[in-house]
């Protein structure tokens, strides 16, 4: 499974960086980086929490 | 057994006084609300309010977000943000959106700290007004400081909003006065901005008269004046009342859970998680009306294309469906069973949270060190009737130590 982030939506509230900081951080810039690429099926339920909880609905979990 | 009319009446005095129990029955008796005097729809689920406030293509703001002006067929122009649909939502927005992210608030928090300290230090320790004595005066003053509004306008600009959003009972659209008000605020921020075109200040009207927004021609240009007077006054007024509604709120909710507000008063880590319960539980904003694009079939009723639908927020936060205990205030409930829609949910969800969190978080330490203990005037509390917000004007209070 993978996240993708919708940028144009994304207005850096980090909800999701503090939910899954392993896999979002919020620079200094204020810019989100995302973990790309595959990651484990354990990580499932913080992921989808993240992305229902995020308050721009920016982020989309795309399982394999 | 109550066998009543279900009315769901958003300018009436039952509604302002006391929502939730007509929510509560909308829920079970009609999840597609139809009411046929004003002609709208309503959902009050949990279920139905999130995802619809997401499909902006079916749920569209762009022909105004309450009843009066979707009826009316005609949009203020120029049109603010909050009657805008993608893509020119997304270049309005975008224009202000990097000033209010969480990271930005903190190198504000110095003069929001300093703003709310300096009404509460002129408080009567003894008794208060709570909302017109502080909460009322003091988010005006944050976000007007940040635009750029002079002193001497500040706590004008929220009597004008206070007058422009109110709606008699049974009349869905704004007062003569209303009207005055909201044109004499827009003219200060019009005249506003012409001095700033010539003299810029380090201030957000400055800020949007350098900034040029998309157009869907992929064309670049600069907003005009009444367009960012337009822009500003929506600012202050979502900034003056909002915040305004969330502290009356808490303050008449822990009156009635002592208990809470000891244990908040012992254990300041949990402020920020008590603003969210508020906010759950008794939302300064109840609902946004939408505009339906095209026909929606819900639990077996039709809602037709071109109706106003009222996404009530304020309902779902209470679904019990959603939440446990929905009907319950309580600063310790999980707060990832569902999504809490205070402060709406995507494209249009609040762009000043993090400002009212923090604005929340530090005006409610602040009575907490005030206000050992304290008992609510309830004979003396007064409602807003207004559209859009919810809460009190007037919530007196005797602190007891």
């Amino acid at each position: 499974m993978r996240v993708v982030v919708d940028f144009g939506l994304c207005e850096s509230n980090g909800v999701c960086a503090g939910i899954a900081p392993d896999v979002f951080e919020l620079g200094d810039d204020d810019r989100l980086a995302v973990l790309t690429g595959d990651l484990p099926d354990g990580n499932i339920d913080r992921l989808t929490d993240a992305a229902r909880q995020c308050p721009r609905q920016a982020i989309t979990v795309v399982e394999n | 057994m109550t066998t009543s009319e279900l009315v769901f009446d958003p300018f009436s005095p039952a509604f302002y006084n006391d929502p939730y129990p007509i929510y509560r029955r909308m829920q079970d008796e009609a999840p597609v609300y139809y009411n046929a005097e004003y002609d709208f729809y309503a959902l009050t689920r949990h279920a139905d309010v999130a995802p619809a406030f997401k499909d902006y293509e079916t749920y569209s703001s762009a022909k105004g977000i309450d009843l009066a002006t979707i009826k009316s067929g005609e949009l203020p122009d120029p049109p603010s943000v909050i009657f805008m649909d993608p893509p020119d939502h997304r270049y309005m927005r975008s224009l202000v959106n990097k000033v209010f992210t969480p990271r930005a608030m903190e190198s504000q928090r110095q003069m929001v700290v300093g703003t709310i300290d300096r009404y509460a230090a002129a408080l009567d320790p003894d008794e208060f007004d709570v909302v017109a004595d502080f909460s009322g005066p003091f988010p005006v003053d944050v976000i007007t400081q940040m635009l750029g509004v002079p002193e001497e306008y500040r706590q004008q600009v929220r009597h004008w909003i206070d007058e422009a959003l109110r709606r008699e009972p049974g009349n869905i659209g704004m007062t003569e006065t209303g009207l005055q008000a909201a044109i004499e605020n827009g003219l200060m921020y019009y005249n506003l901005v012409q001095q700033r075109r010539k003299d810029p200040q380090d201030d957000m009207i400055s800020g949007l008269i350098a900034a040029e927004v998309m157009r869907e021609n992929g064309e670049k240009r600069a907003l005009d004046d009444i367009e960012i007077a337009s822009f500003v006054s929506l600012l202050g007024g979502a900034g003056a009342e909002t915040v305004t509604k969330l502290i009356g709120n808490a303050v008449t909710i822990f009156a009635r859970h002592l208990e809470q507000w000891q244990e908040v008063r012992d254990d300041r880590s949990k402020v920020a998680a008590a603003v969210e319960e508020v906010l759950r539980f008794e939302a300064p904003s109840q609902y946004n009306v939408r505009f339906s694009m095209k026909e929606v079939t819900l639990h077996g009723v039709t809602i037709p294309a071109g109706k106003p639908v009222f996404l009530c927020a304020g309902a779902a936060n209470r679904d019990p469906e959603a939440f446990t205990d929905a009907g319950s205030f309580d600063i310790n409930r999980d707060r990832t069973e569902a999504q809490n829609l205070g402060f709406g949910y995507g494209i249009h969800s609040c762009l000043g949270a993090a400002l009212a969190r923090m604005e929340g978080a530090v005006a409610l330490d602040r009575l907490l060190d005030l206000m050992p203990g304290f008992e609510v005037k309830w004979d003396r509390c007064k409602r807003v009737e207004m559209i859009n917000v919810a809460g009190w004007s007037n919530v007196p209070v005797r602190v007891i130590r």
